[in-house]
C-alpha cells in the first residue's frame, strides 16, 4: 500500500486494474439486489405457492385436505362453468382486440395531423385509459342502468336504432357480454392508438416519400412499407395488451359479476369466485394458472420482438 | 386560350377543394372519437351535479340542467361517507409506494445502465417481464402470504408491499432508459477531478437525471392508484380501503345505488389520476415499445 504512493506505478496500476474488473461487476450485482429480492419475494415465492396450491386440496385459512395431483385441473376440464368462462375470456380478449387495433389505427391517423390545440385534444382522447378503470366503470354502470340507460334513451328514444323492449344491458345474456365487450374496447383504444402512432412516428420521412414518388396508394404503401416497420412496436404493444385483458377482473367483476347465469363469466372472475368466496385456494389457483401458457406465448413473443428490435 | 386559362386555374383549386374536404373528413373523426372517449365522464358529471329528482325524472333531457346545478351529491359524500379517509389512504399508499420504488430502482436501474455487469442486460429485460405477470395470477397465493404469514389482512400497508411488485419492474424499466442518456462524458469528468464513483454519481448524475427520476416516480404513484384486484383482495373495512373499492362498497348499498355520490366520487377520485397519468403517457409508450434499450 505505502509503495503506491512512492511509486511503484506499473504494478500498483495493474493490480488496480485487475480489482476493478471484478469490482464493478459485483457492485452492480449488489445495487441490482434489492430489486431482484423484491422481485423474488413478492412475484416469484407467490408464483411458485399457487403451482403448489394447484396440485394439493387447499382452502382459506390454512386448511389443508391433502395432495391432489392434478385432479383441480382435471376437474376444471369438466366444469361447464370454467368451460365457459374460458371461451369467454378469449372471446372477450380477442374480439376487444381487433376493435382495439381498428379504433386505433384510426385515432393514429387523427393525432399525425395537425390539429388545433393538439395536446389538450390528446388529453382528452386518451381519458379512457388513464382514468382508472374501477372508477370509470361505475359511470359505464350507470349507463347501463335497466331503467335509466343513457344508451337506451340516445339510440332508442331519439335516434330508433334500438327498439322496445329496450335491452337490458347487464341483465341479458347477450347484452351483458356486448357490454363487457363495449367497456374493454372503450378502455384500450386510446393505447392502441398511441402505440400505433409512436410506430408511425419511427418511420423515416424518405420511405414515405419515396414510397409516393414511385407512385404507391396509400393501401400499397400502408402495406408494404408501414407494416413491416412498424410491426415489431404493433406486436409488444399487442402483447402487453393481451395479457391485461386477458388477467383483468375489474370490468365483470364490476358490471356483471359473471352473469347473468354465467354468461360473463371470465378465468380471473371464477378465479375470485372459487378462491376467495368459496376459500377453495387449490382449485382456485388451477384456473388462474390456467391463464399462464396463454400469457407465456405472448411473453415469448414480446421478447422475440425486443431482442430483435435491439439487433436493427 | 381561355380553355387553356380555366385548366390552368382549376388545377391549384383542385387540391384546394380536396384540402377543405380532408379538413371536414378530419374534424368529423375527431367528434366521432371525442364523443366516444368523452361521453362516460360527461354522462357522470351530469349525475354527479344533477338533483336526484332530475336524474330519474322522465320529462327532463337527460342531456342538459332542468334545475340549477346541485352540490348536494358532494355534501353527502364528504359528510356523511369515509371519503376523505379513502382519499388519504390511496394518497398514502401511493406516496410510500413511490419511496420504495424509488430507493429499489435508482440503484438498481444505474447498475443495469452503467456497470459492466455480465448479462446485465438480460437481467434487465427478465426483470421487465415480470411486469407482464398479472395480479389475477397472484392475488391467491399474495392472499394467504398477506393474511397468514405477515398478518397483514386488512391493511393497507399491505398494498403498500404488494404494489412495487408493478411499478419496480417498469420503473427500473424507465430509469435505465434516463440514465442510459446521460452523456458518460460528464460522469468521468468528475471522476478525473478527484470524485471517486459514488461521489460522481451522487454530484453529476443524479442531479442530471431529475427530470428522469421525478416522471418515473409520478409513473409509481399513478400506478399504484390503479389497482383494483389487490385492493378488493386485501382490505375490507372502509378505514383501510384506497378509492378505487372504498367508493362502490360504501355507495353501492345491496340493490341500491347511490348514482349521484357515485358519480361525484369517481370524478373526483379519477381526474387527478388521469391528469397525472397524461402528463408522462409519452414515457409510458416509450418504455413498453422498448425505447428504453436503445441509447
Amino acid at each position: 500500500m505505502k509503495e503506491a504512493s512512492i511509486g511503484v506505478r506499473p504494478a500498483v496500476a495493474g493490480s488496480t486494474r485487475r480489482r476493478v474488473k471484478w469490482m464493478e461487476p459485483l457492485t452492480g450485482y449488489l445495487l441490482t439486489l434489492p430489486a431482484i429480492v423484491y422481485i423474488l419475494l413478492l412475484v416469484g415465492y407467490p408464483f411458485l405457492l399457487s403451482l403448489y396450491f394447484s396440485i394439493n386440496r387447499v382452502f382459506i385459512g390454512g386448511e389443508y385436505r391433502g395432495f391432489a395431483g392434478i385432479n383441480n385441473y382435471t376437474s376444471l376440464l369438466d366444469n361447464p362453468v370454467f368451460q365457459k368462462a374460458f371461451w369467454n375470456t378469449l372471446g372477450f380478449t380477442f374480439g376487444s382486440e381487433i376493435a382495439k387495433a381498428v379504433l386505433g389505427i384510426g385515432l393514429a391517423f387523427l393525432l399525425l395531423q395537425p390539429l388545433f390545440g393538439k395536446k389538450i385534444v390528446r388529453a382528452f382522447l386518451m381519458l379512457p385509459f388513464t382514468l382508472p378503470f374501477a372508477l370509470s366503470l361505475l359511470g359505464w354502470q350507470w349507463m347501463f342502468d335497466p331503467e335509466f340507460s343513457v344508451i337506451n334513451y340516445l339510440f332508442g328514444h331519439q335516434l330508433h336504432i334500438l327498439h322496445q323492449p329496450y335491452p337490458d344491458w347487464l341483465g341479458d345474456p347477450f347484452w351483458s357480454w356486448l357490454a363487457i365487450l363495449v367497456v374493454n374496447i372503450w378502455r384500450g383504444f386510446p393505447f392502441a392508438g398511441v402505440i400505433i402512432l409512436a410506430g408511425l412516428t419511427s418511420i423515416p420521412r424518405e420511405l414515405l416519400d419515396a414510397a409516393r414518388v414511385d407512385g404507391a396508394g396509400f393501401f400499397r404503401t400502408w402495406h408494404y412499407v408501414i407494416t413491416p416497420i412498424i410491426a415489431p412496436v404493433l406486436f409488444i404493444g399487442l402483447i402487453y395488451d393481451v395479457t391485461f385483458t386477458l388477467g383483468d377482473l375489474t370490468a365483470v367483476y364490476r358490471l356483471t359479476q359473471g352473469g347473468p347465469g354465467y354468461s360473463t363469466e371470465t378465468l380471473p372472475m371464477q378465479a375470485w369466485q372459487v378462491g376467495i368466496i368459496g376459500g377453495n385456494l387449490g382449485l382456485g389457483s388451477a384456473i388462474t394458472l390456467f391463464l399462464f401458457p396463454l400469457l407465456f406465448i405472448g411473453v415469448i413473443i414480446f421478447l422475440r420482438m425486443l431482442y430483435r428490435r435491439e439487433a436493427i | 386560350m381561355s380553355a387553356v386559362a380555366a385548366a390552368a386555374v382549376r388545377r391549384p383549386r383542385r387540391p384546394g377543394r380536396r384540402k377543405i374536404t380532408n379538413r371536414a373528413l378530419l374534424y368529423l373523426a375527431l367528434v366521432f372519437y371525442l364523443a366516444i372517449a368523452i361521453f362516460p365522464l360527461y354522462w357522470m358529471f351530469m349525475a354527479a351535479f344533477k338533483e336526484d329528482v332530475d336524474l330519474i325524472d322522465p320529462g327532463v333531457s337527460p342531456f342538459w340542467f332542468k334545475r340549477p346545478l346541485s352540490l348536494a351529491h358532494f355534501d353527502v359524500l364528504f359528510r356523511q361517507t369515509d371519503f376523505l379517509r379513502w382519499y388519504s389512504n390511496t394518497y398514502l399508499i401511493a406516496a410510500a409506494v413511490l419511496v420504495i420504488t424509488l430507493v429499489v430502482c435508482i440503484p438498481g436501474a444505474y447498475a443495469l445502465a452503467r456497470l459492466h455487469m455480465p448479462g446485465g442486460e438480460h437481467f434487465a429485460i427478465g426483470l421487465f417481464l415480470t411486469y407482464l405477470v398479472p395480479p389475477t395470477l397472484l392475488f391467491l397465493p399474495l392472499s394467504q402470504i398477506v393474511s397468514g404469514g405477515l398478518a397483514m389482512g386488512n391493511n393497507k400497508w399491505a398494498l403498500v408491499l404488494v404494489y412495487p411488485t408493478f411499478t419496480v419492474p417498469f420503473c427500473l424499466w424507465l430509469m435505465m432508459g434516463f440514465f442510459k442518456r446521460v452523456p458518460v462524458e460528464i460522469e468521468e469528468a468528475a471522476l478525473v477531478d478527484g470524485c471517486n464513483r459514488f461521489q460522481a454519481v451522487l454530484r453529476v448524475v443524479l442531479p442530471v437525471s431529475v427530470p428522469g427520476i421525478l416522471t418515473t416516480a409520478i409513473f409509481a404513484f399513478t400506478l399504484a392508484m390503479q389497482d383494483f384486484v389487490y385492493a378488493l383482495t386485501f382490505t375490507s373495512s372502509s378505514s383501510q380501503q384506497p378509492l378505487n373499492v372504498g367508493i362502490p362498497d360504501s355507495l353501492i348499498r345491496g340493490d341500491i345505488y347511490f348514482w349521484g355520490e357515485l358519480m361525484a366520487a369517481a370524478l373526483l377520485a379519477g381526474l387527478p389520476v388521469a391528469i397525472l397519468y397524461n402528463f408522462f403517457l409519452d414515457y409510458f409508450v416509450e418504455g413498453i415499445t422498448g425505447g428504453a434499450l436503445k441509447n
